[in-house]
């Protein structure tokens, strides 16, 4: 009797509301609407103006000049600085990259292969500075390494150098704090990654003779490689495009992307400039997410279909 | 077979994690430090520096204004991105994967160049609604990660309790609040801790929108960096990564949700 009932009664939920005449999406439609326009009228609009403004004005003596110009491109590739601190983004970017790879796995294998109290440990120890302001943090690299900083004291209070040189304000310190910052971002989807490895794998790896490092190297590394390509992207992305830690640590000696749209608008004004480097930090971004995650991953697939 | 990490690389995890508390810590000790400039090592102790932030208008301000700007942020991301969520999760709607990519958008596009987007348009207005700015802007970012977290909570509501819930004679109102609400809970709460956290910490955003009556904490901490070097900003670095404590404090005792949780 119950199981019949149900059986005549319980309608799947999406077939139920099709009779309906207006369209079964049309509710759906109106719980999205408000964030939709939220989103277009508040974000999309203003970001596709920018990118327009970098293509139709130009500032000459101080004056915006409107039609369309790729003068501001042109400017932004053909005048040595700004290549400079391009290059200097990408390279910041890139150094963090493997700085957070090198560090990120151990933590992860800790997440991934230790004890329950370690993996929880690990992951509190790495996840919760993610809580504190990234403002506090630049500060506190600034503390240590600046030329009275916690770092030189304790050099020259250990006898190894008289007066070391400060690395405060140098693009040393930019990468420091952005590997410090951006750490929880490799070391979370690598560890999840890892933790997806069967450990039956690694054991015949083991029995079969092959050493830990072996082990790493040949079986736990290749079936990494997806979590590691999400961590990869993440870290490129959020470094080129950070600001805080190049403003506070870089101070104008090492500029990058971001430091440069702030200085053109705050002491040149020159928004259509301006609006060019936002489009190019744009570009970085969406082409360092599009290689990392998908040529990669299918090279990665590749690659890893051999150490099946 | 045993498992247990090698005693090397337990080494290794526990180097690694030392370094990346000494910024947390560094400002901490020079914090109690009892001369007028930042030495390192501290020499004396004393908590006149805290009593002197405690006693700054400016910091309160900050503070307090930061407190107001990421509740307000906080409700206005969950009364928009609940419904989206249930919209995305419940309904086949034309266009949904471009639904998607815009909502998930502002996570890609650095924050630096949302905030001067932002900033041409309301110059372009003339806007002066300075707080409307900051909510909107501060919104724009926070949005994805309330949609993201309730989505994954909707997609883990069991159907057929709701369907067990109407054929008991519940109304839909019933089933929404009773049925579907306690399923859902741990993602919405999830998802405004997070949108609390971002938009308090902002500083990108919030930089190209604030003016001096508008003025977040971030904001003022940097404006110290920039200004003074008296153990003052260790001080309130200090007072914020203890504040950054409580909200880890809270949240896992309040509302039961794991760090590890927020950040995946």
């Amino acid at each position: 009797m119950a199981i019949s009932s149900s059986e005549t009664l319980a309608l799947p939920p999406l077939q139920a509301r099709r009779g309906l005449q207006a369209p079964p999406w049309l509710p759906g439609m109106w719980l999205m609407a408000p964030t939709v326009l939220f989103l277009l009228v508040c974000f999309l609009y203003p970001v596709l103006h920018v990118m327009t403004l970098s293509v139709t004005a130009q500032t000459v003596d101080g004056a915006n000049v409107d039609g369309w110009t790729l003068a501001n491109y042109t400017r932004l590739f053909s005048v040595d600085l700004y290549l400079r601190i391009l290059l200097r983004t990408l390279r910041i970017a890139a150094l963090a990259c493997v700085c957070c790879v090198v560090l990120a796995y151990p933590l992860a294998l800790g997440i991934a292969r230790g004890t329950p109290l370690m993996a929880r440990l690990v992951t509190v120890a790495v996840v919760a500075p993610l809580l504190v302001n990234v403002v506090v943090r630049a500060y506190g690299w600034s503390a240590i390494l600046s030329r009275n900083g916690a770092l030189n004291q304790v050099i020259k209070g250990l006898g190894i150098a008289d007066n070391p040189g400060q690395l405060l304000y140098t693009e040393w310190a930019v990468l420091i704090a952005c590997v410090h910052v951006y750490l929880p971002f490799m070391v979370m989807p690598l560890a999840q990654a890892i933790s997806r490895i069967d450990r039956s794998v690694e054991e015949a790896a083991r029995i079969a003779g092959a050493t830990r490092l072996q082990t790493f190297w040949r079986v736990v590394f290749p079936l990494s490689l997806p979590g590691l390509s999400v961590g990869v992207s993440l870290v490129f992305s959020l470094s080129a495009a950070a600001y805080v830690m190049p403003q506070i640590l870089g101070g104008n000696f090492s500029p990058l992307l971001g430091t440069l749209i702030e200085q053109q608008i705050v002491s040149l004004s020159d928004w259509p400039f301006a609006a060019a480097i936002a489009c190019l930090l744009i570009v970085v971004v969406l082409a360092s997410n599009i290689v990392f995650l998908r040529f990669f991953n299918r090279r990665f697939a590749r690659w890893t279909a051999g150490a099946r | 077979m045993n498992h247990t990490i090698n005693p090397w690389l337990r080494g290794v995890i526990v180097l690694i994690l030392l370094a990346s508390m000494m910024p947390l810590v560094v400002p901490m000790m020079m914090a109690v430090s009892d001369t007028p400039n930042i030495v390192f090592p501290p020499r004396g102790f004393t908590l006149k520096w805290f009593s002197k932030v405690l006693h700054t208008e400016e910091a309160q301000a900050s503070f307090l204004f930061s407190l107001k700007l990421a509740g307000v942020v906080t409700l206005v991301s969950l009364a928009l991105g609940i419904p989206a969520a249930a919209g995305l999760v419940r309904f086949r709607v034309p266009g949904k994967g471009a639904i998607v990519g815009l909502v998930l958008s502002p996570l890609v596009v650095p924050l630096i160049v949302t905030g001067v987007a932002l900033l041409q348009v309301f110059s372009m207005l003339g806007s002066h609604a300075t707080f409307l700015q900051l909510v909107i802007g501060h919104t724009v970012v926070c949005l994805p990660y309330v949609v993201r977290s309730v989505t994954s909570s909707f997609m883990l509501v069991n159907a057929s309790l709701e369907d067990a819930a109407s054929v008991l004679g519940a109304s839909p109102a019933v089933v929404a609040r009773k049925v579907i609400w306690p399923q859902v809970r741990p993602g919405v709460l999830a998802g405004g801790v997070f949108a609390f956290i971002v938009s308090f910490d902002d500083y990108p955003i919030s930089m190209w929108l604030a003016d001096g009556n508008h003025f977040p904490i971030p904001l003022y901490l940097d404006s110290q960096i920039q200004l003074s070097f008296d153990p003052s900003i260790a001080a309130i670095s200090t007072l914020m990564i203890f504040f950054a404590l409580l909200l880890v404090l809270v949240i896992e005792k309040v509302f039961g949700i794991s760090i590890a949780r927020l950040a995946t």
